[in-house]
């Protein structure tokens, strides 16, 4: 048994997984409330790395920031999360908005049409070229080890524990909260929770808001473990973490972190493993959602939708 | 119905004006709808204006004269023009409509999101290939291996619509595109190599050339006789487009079309009143992928060859955005929707030509949009003033606000140089005015009346800012790109159903 | 319904099997040119006209762009000595993007209808040679392209006597990759991984089969080009595994590639890419970094030119000056009676010599009966405080 490569994988999968997660929070959000598949949302976790590579950038670059090296990460993330939030607010109200009750294939075609915009505004603004983050001299990439076999980076963990700690926070919110509660009731029965008085339209562009910062989080955090960002890369992510909306149950926030995990650990284990590796890692990863359409439509954590008719 | 920020009032003698007031100012709780909603045919046939007569022509012609005025310019484009435009603008625009067709049976007709379409194109290229090219060493007639791609292609069609028995909208929009994801991965791969699959008996096999594509496709010989011109592929073409036309046409009207049309309004009616809904899924994904499979033969006989990179999610999008602009459902709109999706980057190509079509587009939009006729008149004077002003205070003020120099001349660019502020080095500039622009659109949208007239004015000074100094530069890129995104989201805003659809009055 | 489900499952696995059997014989090319392409005669005026195919926008623009700047400095410096004048038609093919070859093939088409256009310079893939053969061969144009490097294109025999480059093929490169591996890092147990696109896998083939017939154990596998993260495909390398082989096009890729190795414990195990990532960003990543590339002479003149003007160092698109050269030096050569045909041009593309003291590659420019060079050595660098150096 490969115990190096066993540990290796795991910790790839782990990391992927984090970042998978949170863009899978911000498409089961908001589908949870307006049943509507936001293609554009890779998108906004690609503007969000960006917003991230610019601001670190505007403190000097990685080679001379103005400030500590981790209080530049957290700066980054900060202006990234907000940012992002904002542009998702944005798209909501001037793009899904006034399609709130058109027919099934408007707001789709209409979410396709802002990915496309985004994703060539930003060729446009920024070029075609790939943007580097530059953590090794940022920050330093040190790496731990357990053993001789187990082997993580400081990245790695940092990762990992934002977004478990940014899943805890948004959990507390949708849980212990007003607006949290309110955002509950619109995704149970909009029309009666609009007639107990909840103003639809702030809870979700509060919703578009939350799973916009969430997205631009984990933008940022792709950059600074794989270093490399480039206008395109929100499709594929963006994808993958749709994949783990469904496989953890869409309208579940549990579920879209379980199933963000496990899609991370999918492709890791699969390049690792399967043959032909990497190549095939994104067919393996889709091939699990085939299945799991097939033997639990509802996801691993969803709840059966019953439809009235 | 639904428009961003308050449209024009409808004033058609006594039917009701316009969607009564909401009561909470976006959407919400409608008084009156129903009668509204029962009077929306008696007002599309009482429209006035132009559209209105043009649209009432229309339907009055019969079916063959719609057909001959569609089809006429394309027969006669091969006599007036060289190869190169009629392989640019002709070819490749009935292909595409060809394409369009398909999906519009699929989307359009029966309202099954196929994210996966291009992929039965590949499919029909490929086929094709391993049965008539120098690189696998058979050389079939096309009057076999076409029937062979269509019915192997349909059969691939009938396999991916099971997928839809279970999955509605966005679950099957997801799986299909796993799908063509998947194509386009194997297709990649299929060269016998390392990565390849060991099929049985056979082993390891070149099927496809892999990354290096199928190449040598032998040109289509039909019962011997060998086309080998472009014109004699256009006129195959647009032959078997006019077919299809006239099959779906027929198919339309008839009882599988009216049956798909209740499948795509509400399914689970369609189902409750007994129509058969999942072999009517499973038979328009078949059609589509029928289609899209000829269409693949055609395309790798065009290009002797079938690369893996041509049949991806670009091509995808391209292929959505005709039949989105044209009408879902409407098959002329499909054939207008090629036309324009495939001409207008062609003529997008030099700056010089891309400019006009910018500032056309404006003016037209302007004088279009607005009424009553003095509004658009005083946003034009007046941009043209403020344009003025700022370049006049700009060139005493910041000498390098005004160095530099209109992108591809022409007299147009050469008056425009007087006229728009074209700092020597843009830079981030350029980019910051292009995220200013994106904002005043999106306050344009929320104010009206006079306000409006008052925030267009800078906003088209800056338009004109933005353009000359950025999207110009990506004219066969990027900007094709950003045009069609926003084409996309305000056509989805104004009329869901595309241009030439039949628009749909839906109770909330 | 279940049964013509369950019959169309097997009737379609069955197809596939089918397809599989036939599908795997090889033949002959069956594309045959028209007789009398490109004969007509053009009156050579005071400017002539070349059709330049590249990427100007699109996923490779950057590539394509330094080739349009090297053409383009040829043409600048030709106009400035020359009496007549060379006029670029330029048809821009967006290699890479949505549309794939179809760009390049109506480019192509516009070009072969464009009747002062006498030859061309371009296109950069070696998937869109193959596309646009029909059109430019059918147009009777001769065509020289300075960066498609698959094997086959010349030497299937479709193209012979309209194609050439100037650039050495993959065959060259594999050979002279292969052998330093063996012959000079001697080392037994390499890793080979390829980014999925037709370059990059057509190199990959080669050099594996090579260092497999000399008795190297090599691993293989794939990454897109679109992939950032490879941290998965890192784990799976063999920790005995001494170097990896990145035949890759895009040198960002191959500088994150080296940066999560080392963050991954793994500074130690060798690189080596191919011309793709010739640049300083690879190079940056330390001294056990090495490449491939074709050896233009950097201490020539025209070279120190051109990075003044550009800024860059980028020297991929140097070839496409040497195309430009051919192109208009056969068409100088056509043109010495006062008109000339495609098919002169052709003929006289054919009879090329540029000796090496004039030649930007440092070697002699003629071309063998396929259209490859006659010389088409690669030269293996090494990259020493950021710099590659060549040794080999």
């Amino acid at each position: 048994m490969n115990w190096s490569l066993f540990f290796g994988e795991l910790v790839s999968g782990l990391t992927l997984g984090s970042i998978y997660a949170l863009i899978a929070l911000g498409y089961t959000m908001v589908y949870g409330i307006l049943k509507l598949l936001n293609f554009a949302h890779g998108d906004v976790y690609m503007v969000g790395a960006f917003i991230g590579f610019f601001v670190l950038q505007w403190l000097g670059g990685a080679l001379s920031p103005a400030v500590n090296g981790w209080v530049a990460i957290a700066i980054m993330f900060a202006v990234a999360m907000v940012g992002c939030g904002a542009l998702g607010v944005g798209i909501e109200r001037f793009a899904y908005r006034p399609l709130r009750n058109a027919p099934r294939i408007a707001p789709l075609i209409s979410a396709l049409g802002v990915s496309i915009f985004l994703q060539n505004s930003a060729l446009l603004l920024w070029g075609p070229q790939f943007r580097s983050y530059d953590t090794f001299d940022l920050i330093g990439v040190k790496s731990y080890s357990i053993g001789n076999n187990f082997f993580i980076s400081n990245i790695q963990i940092l990762t990992i524990s934002v977004s478990i700690g940014l899943t805890i926070v948004l959990a507390l919110v949708v849980s212990r909260t007003r607006t949290g509660k309110a955002m509950r009731a619109t995704s149970f029965d909009r029309d009666a929770a609009e007639m107990m008085g909840i103003s639809i339209d702030r809870v979700i562009s509060f919703t578009f808001f939350l799973g916009s910062a969430l997205a631009a989080a984990g933008g940022v955090m792709f950059g600074l473990v794989f270093g490399q960002i480039f206008s395109l890369m929100g499709f594929t992510a963006g994808l993958k973490g749709f994949t783990a909306a469904v496989v953890g149950g869409i309208g579940s926030i549990p579920g879209a972190v379980l199933g963000g995990f496990l899609i991370g650990l999918t492709e890791s284990f699969a390049t690792g493993y399967l043959p032909g590796g990497s190549v095939y890692a994104n067919l393996y990863v889709f091939a699990l959602l085939i299945v799991m359409f097939l033997i639990r439509p509802t996801g691993l954590l969803g709840s059966p939708v019953i439809q009235k008719v | 119905m639904s428009s961003l920020g308050g449209g024009p009032p409808l004033d058609e003698g006594d039917l009701p004006a316009a969607i009564p007031e909401p009561v909470d100012g976006v959407d919400r709780s409608r008084v009156g709808t129903d009668e509204w909603v029962a009077q929306s045919e008696e007002r599309r046939i009482a429209q006035t204006g132009l559209t209105g007569v043009v649209a009432r022509t229309w339907e009055r012609l019969p079916a063959p004269a719609r057909l001959a005025i569609l089809i006429g310019p394309f027969a006669i484009f091969p006599f007036i023009t060289n190869e190169g435009n009629l392989y640019r603008y002709g070819l490749i625009t009935i292909i595409y409509a060809l394409l369009a067709l398909g999906l519009n049976v699929v989307v359009g007709f029966a309202g099954l999101l196929d994210l996966g379409y291009v992929a039965f194109f590949g499919f029909g290229a490929y086929l094709y290939g391993i049965m008539a090219s120098g690189h696998s060493g058979h050389h079939l007639q096309a009057e076999i291996a076409i029937p062979i791609v269509v019915v192997a292609t349909a059969l691939l069609g009938l396999l991916l619509g099971l997928t839809s028995w279970r999955l509605l909208g966005d679950y099957l929009a997801i799986v299909t595109l796993f799908f063509l994801q998947a194509f386009v991965i194997f297709v990649n791969n299929a060269n016998g190599g390392l990565n390849d699959f060991s099929y049985p008996f056979v082993g390891k096999v070149d099927l496809t050339g892999g990354a290096n594509g199928l190449d040598q496709i032998d040109p289509f010989n039909l019962f011997g006789y060998h086309i080998t011109t472009t014109k004699g592929y256009y006129f195959f073409t647009l032959i078997s487009l006019t077919l299809l036309m006239i099959m779906l046409y027929f198919v339309n009207a008839s009882r599988t079309g009216r049956a798909w049309r209740a499948l795509r309004e509400d399914p689970l009616a369609a189902e409750v009143m007994s129509v058969p809904v999942n072999r009517l899924k499973l038979l328009a994904f078949m059609f589509g992928a029928a289609t899209a499979g000829f269409t693949g033969a055609i395309f790798g006989a065009v290009q002797s060859g079938a690369f893996p990179g041509d049949y991806d999610v670009g091509l995808l999008i391209t292929i959505y955005a005709i039949v989105i602009l044209g009408g879902l459902g409407s098959i002329g709109g499909v054939v207008i929707g090629a036309l324009v999706v495939n001409g207008a980057p062609e003529l997008l190509r030099s700056s010089a030509n891309a400019r006009f079509l910018f500032y056309g587009v404006l003016l037209v939009a302007l004088f279009v949009a607005m009424r009553p006729w003095y509004k658009p008149v005083i946003v034009f004077l007046g941009t043209i003033a403020f344009g003025f002003a700022v370049h006049g205070i700009a060139s005493a003020v910041w000498s390098r606000g005004t160095e530099g120099h209109i992108q591809g001349g022409g007299r147009l660019g050469r008056a425009l140089e007087q006229w728009v502020l074209l700092p020597s080095n843009p830079g981030s500039i350029a980019g910051w005015a292009y995220f200013a622009l994106i904002v005043a659109a999106l306050v344009l949208t929320l104010v009206t009346g006079w306000w409006r007239v008052i925030v267009l004015i800078p906003t088209l000074y800056l338009a004109s800012f933005v353009w000359e100094n950025k999207l110009v530069e990506q004219v066969s890129g990027a900007t094709r790109l950003i045009l069609l995104g926003v084409l996309l989201v305000v056509i989805m805003n104004v009329r869901p159903s595309g241009i030439f659809g039949t628009s749909r009055v839906e109770i909330a | 319904m279940k049964k013509v489900v369950v019959a169309a499952t097997l009737a379609a696995a069955l197809a596939v099997l089918a397809t599989a059997a036939w599908g795997s014989t090889k033949g002959s090319s069956r594309v045959a040119a028209p007789a009398n392409a490109g004969n007509a005669l053009v009156k050579c005026g005071k400017t002539r006209s070349i059709g330049l195919l590249a990427p100007f926008t699109g996923p490779a623009a950057s590539i394509g762009i330094n080739q349009v700047h090297w053409a383009n400095f040829y043409r600048n410096a030709y106009n400035r000595s020359h009496k007549t004048k060379i006029k670029f038609v330029n048809e821009d093919t967006q290699l890479g993007s949505a549309n794939g070859t179809a760009e390049a093939v109506k480019g192509a088409q516009a070009l072969g209808s464009n009747s002062s256009v006498l030859g061309v310079v371009g296109p950069a893939g070696s998937n869109e040679v193959k596309a646009t053969t029909g059109a430019l061969k059918g147009a009777g144009l001769g065509w020289v392209s300075g960066s498609a490097t698959n094997t086959q294109i010349t030497l299937d025999g479709t193209r012979t006597g309209f194609f050439f480059r100037t650039v050495p093929p993959d065959s060259s490169q594999s050979k002279s990759v292969s052998a330093y591996i063996v012959n000079n890092l001697k080392v037994k147990r390499v890793y080979i991984i390829d980014d999925q696109e037709a370059y990059s896998t057509g190199l990959a083939d080669e050099v594996q089969a090579q260092l497999k017939a000399k008795g190297v154990s090599v691993g293989r596998d794939g990454v897109s080009q679109q992939q950032s993260d490879f941290s998965s495909l890192i784990n799976k390398i063999p920790r005995n595994n001494q170097l990896v082989y990145l035949p890759w096009q895009l040198p960002p890729k191959g500088q994150a590639f080296g940066q999560q190795m080392k963050s991954l414990g793994r500074a130690g195990t060798k690189l080596m890419g191919s011309d793709g990532l010739f640049d300083p960003l690879f190079a940056g990543l330390g001294s056990n970094v090495y490449d491939s590339f074709f050896p233009v002479n950097p201490s020539d003149a025209r070279v120190a030119a051109f990075k003044k003007l550009h800024k860059g160092t980028e020297l991929f698109g140097a070839p496409s000056y040497v195309a430009a050269q051919v192109v208009t030096g056969a068409i100088d050569r056509a043109c010495k009676n006062g008109t000339a045909s495609r098919a002169e041009v052709r003929a006289q593309i054919k009879k090329t010599k540029i000796a090496a003291s004039v030649s930007l590659l440092g070697l002699q420019v003629a071309f063998d009966k396929h259209g490859d060079m006659v010389k088409k050595p690669f030269g293996i660098y090494h990259s020493v405080k950021g710099v590659f150096v060549r040794v080999a």
